[in-house]
């Protein structure tokens, strides 16, 4: 045998074994992720890769938790299939999140199809999916552009931005209720499309709800010096400073302000930099009392017996806490599976009316919400986001009343 | 050839050549014109469509960086314009992308002239630096404007498939052959541009500015038709572009990577020839296609390793590109 056939021989042997894997493909359901694998933001696909590998353990074993098919090894209604998962990666850009979403389907034959992080990424891998009429569901892309485009095979069990800016307003309007004296806001917020949306959100929120926004400032991200837009806020001086920032510039901004001796009454967050551990390690000291909005509660554990789990188990694939973004991918996980397994087929078109019908109370997942239950445009409008307040050097949810588990500090520094 | 011979039968023999070349052009692009009969596999013909994509955008930087030796590494901003023309008119005013296409053309040979004017004056890396600063102050702009969508940017609807619409569903094989119609277009013109007069003064404003001028080469005209031409053909590839992902922001047609991109097939292959392009495209978009599908997933960076490390290589052991592979006479 000379070397070429050896090579043949090795492509038709390895030919004839993905026959074989594809022979077997009745007994597993295989779903394809899609996230930032490599590039500037692979931290985010290594994390997702843990939170939905935990999320494949609980479908695929029996555990004893209140989670939708946790408790059966498998799919029972698909004889107790279980659920192989495919990574790709599409690096942050569209054109090839589509181009891998396109080869998830036609040559791996996934069910369906979970991503994406980026939502640039999501508008083309979810436009692909109902091109092959495929169930997507966007774990953690937030825009809200993305539900509103009429497509049948789109969900999103997580709250969109504008959701997460009104849940800010409905605590101040609470708190207004209560007696506490809130009248201006200030807005600080960096120019890409995370501040720019979130701005524009909280702009349209504070003028219908007669908040006057005595400061607009933009910065330019990652930007060497905030002095003077730390001044602006300063002589605004706002009842509310809502800063839409990430990791460096939510540093620069508490450290100028400390610099520039300005004290806010009350600052609350949009996520972002200020639920970053790094953040508070370095300036948590001048942060007391801060509150920020945030998906996920781990210290709801203390209610509910599930989320310690499956966070012990993700802590030992990742040697981290859960947190907004791996609490998402997690329960968009299950979600599908979910859904699959009521559809008892791995016809597309099946599993999408399973997932539209999908209705999930809240305590049998490990997001603070009401409940998981889809709208004609695959948006859950349930899932109330939470706010969290860092007191006394951790984090404690302290909105909505039904998963608080004490009652906000306002004003922070009062 | 000695110097004699060469005076003795100056035209034929070059013409001869020249010829032979587009006698070769003509089975190539009909063979790539039948693939899709015979590849089925969507995940295949999506890296044919990106390589022929490249390999004209390649050839249309080729005019400019390759023929008329002015290096740029802003060509993103004539893809961008192309790709927002493109999909602003269709989606806002429901005009065709393939006038999109040409109003994006258009603009991007004016927008060139007017980069030209003004940096044209600088010569060699003062230039290419100039280039990328501009396409950066392109990009800034669309990003903070308004009518682009901004940092959102653009969806184009999923409904009405078809030529008109240039959106074919599941369908990849009419992708295939508007990227090749491009790439034989751009190839087609470089071919005629070559036996020119125009070809000559540009090659010529290549090689020695001061010997052109003293010659009666009209340096600055060449630079500015040389970039004209180049912009126009980069934008119908990003007006292409953005029909085919149906989705635009400002990332992902506009950035700095694709004007790496656009130049580094054609310096791969061959700068300043015919074929370099399409051979330095059929290397290197299968390449970084395929290591990322297959060992992505894995998140190690395996993929982006193996990418710069062939680059490497080609650039220490074939400093000419690809093609100086190939005898002398053939090429």
């Amino acid at each position: 045998m000379n070397r070429r056939e050896v090579l043949f021989g090795g492509a038709a042997a390895l030919t004839l074994m993905a026959g074989a894997r594809a022979a077997s493909a009745a007994d597993e359901v295989v779903i394809g992720a899609i996230y930032p694998m490599s590039g500037a933001n692979a931290q985010i696909g290594v994390d997702a890769r843990h939170a939905l590998e935990t999320a494949a353990e609980i479908v695929n074993g029996v555990h004893d938790l209140d989670l939708p098919t946790a408790r059966t090894a498998g799919l029972p209604k698909l004889g107790g299939a279980k659920i192989r998962l495919i990574f790709a990666d599409h690096q942050g850009d569209p054109q090839k999140g589509r181009a891998e979403a396109e080869r998830l389907i036609t040559q791996e034959k996934v069910t369906a199809i979970v991503g994406a992080f980026h939502s640039s990424v999501s508008a083309t891998v979810s436009a692909t999916c109902e091109r092959y009429a495929l169930p997507y569901v966007a774990a953690d892309s937030s825009s809200p552009s993305l539900h509103r485009r009429g497509l049948k095979f789109f969900f999103r069990p997580a709250a969109h931005d504008e959701m997460f800016s009104a849940a800010m307003f409905d605590f101040l309007d609470e708190q207004k209720k209560a007696g506490k004296k809130i009248e201006t806001v200030a807005l600080f917020f960096e120019d890409t499309i995370f501040g720019t949306d979130s701005s524009n959100v909280q702009r349209k929120l504070a003028g219908e709800r007669g908040y006057k926004v005595v400061a607009d400032v933009k910065y330019r991200a990652n930007s060497p010096s905030l002095t003077s837009e730390v001044q602006q806020l300063k002589s605004a001086d706002a009842d509310v400073v809502m800063p839409s920032s990430y990791t460096t510039d939510a540093l620069l901004l508490v450290k100028t302000m400390g610099e520039l001796g300005y004290k806010p009454k009350n600052m609350m967050a949009q996520a972002a930099g200020f639920s970053e551990k790094a953040v508070f390690d370095a300036v948590g000291d001048r942060l007391e009392g801060l509150v920020s909005r945030a998906s996920f509660a781990l210290d709801l554990a203390a209610k509910r017996k599930s989320i310690a789990v499956v966070n012990d188990m993700f802590k030992a694939r990742a040697a981290r806490d859960l947190n907004d973004n791996t609490s998402r991918q997690f329960n968009a996980l299950l979600v599908l599976a979910d859904a699959i397994d009521r559809a008892g087929s791995l016809d597309g078109a099946k599993i999408r009316d399973a997932l539209a019908a999908t209705d999930i109370p809240g305590e049998q997942t490990i997001m603070p919400w009401r409940a998981i239950r889809f709208g004609a445009d695959g948006q859950n409008e349930l899932c109330d986001p939470v706010l969290i307040q860092y007191l006394g050097g951790k984090f404690v949810t302290v909105y909505p009343t039904g998963v608080a588990l004490q009652a906000a500090k306002w004003p922070m520094n009062g | 050839m000695s110097l004699t011979s060469f005076l003795a039968s100056p035209p034929s023999r070059f013409a001869a050549r020249h010829r032979r070349q587009l006698h070769l052009a003509v089975p190539v692009v009909a063979a790539l014109a039948a693939l899709p009969f015979a590849l089925h596999d969507v995940y295949l013909l999506n890296v044919l469509i990106l390589t022929l994509l490249y390999a004209a955008m390649a050839q249309s930087w080729n005019i400019l960086g390759g023929y008329c030796g002015q290096i740029s590494l802003g060509h993103a901003l004539y893809f961008g314009i192309g790709a927002y023309a493109t999909t602003l008119l269709w989606v806002n005013h429901g005009i065709t992308p393939w006038g999109g296409m040409v109003v994006g053309a258009a603009l991007s040979a004016v927008t060139a002239l007017a980069v030209g004017r003004l940096c044209f004056r600088l010569k060699g890396h003062y230039f290419s630096i100039a280039t990328i600063v501009i396409a950066e102050i392109g990009l800034l702009i669309v990003h903070n404007a308004e009518f682009t969508g901004g940092a959102l940017g653009v969806q184009w609807p999923i409904a009405g498939d078809g030529w008109w619409s240039l959106q074919f569903g599941r369908a990849k094989a009419p992708y295939v052959w508007v990227a090749l119609g491009l790439f034989a277009a751009t190839w087609l013109v470089t071919w005629v541009i070559e036996d020119s007069p125009w070809g000559y003064w540009w090659r010529a404003v290549k090689d020695d500015v001061q010997a052109a001028e003293s010659l009666g080469v009209e340096v600055f005209a060449s630079k500015m038709s040389a970039a004209a031409v180049s912009a126009a053909f980069t934008a119908v590839g990003g007006g292409f572009y953005a029909a085919y992902v149906a989705y635009i922001d400002p990332e992902s047609v506009m950035t700095f990577r694709f004007s790496l991109l656009f130049a580094l097939p054609a310096v791969l292959g061959g700068i300043g020839t015919l074929w370099g392009p399409l051979v330095g495209a059929l290397v290197l978009v299968p390449l970084t296609e395929i290591t990322r599908s297959y060992m992505g997933g894995s998140g190690s960076g395996l993929d982006l390793v193996i990418y710069g490390g062939l680059i490497m290589v080609v650039a220490l052991a074939r400093p000419e590109g690809l093609l100086s592979l190939l005898p002398r006479r053939s090429r």
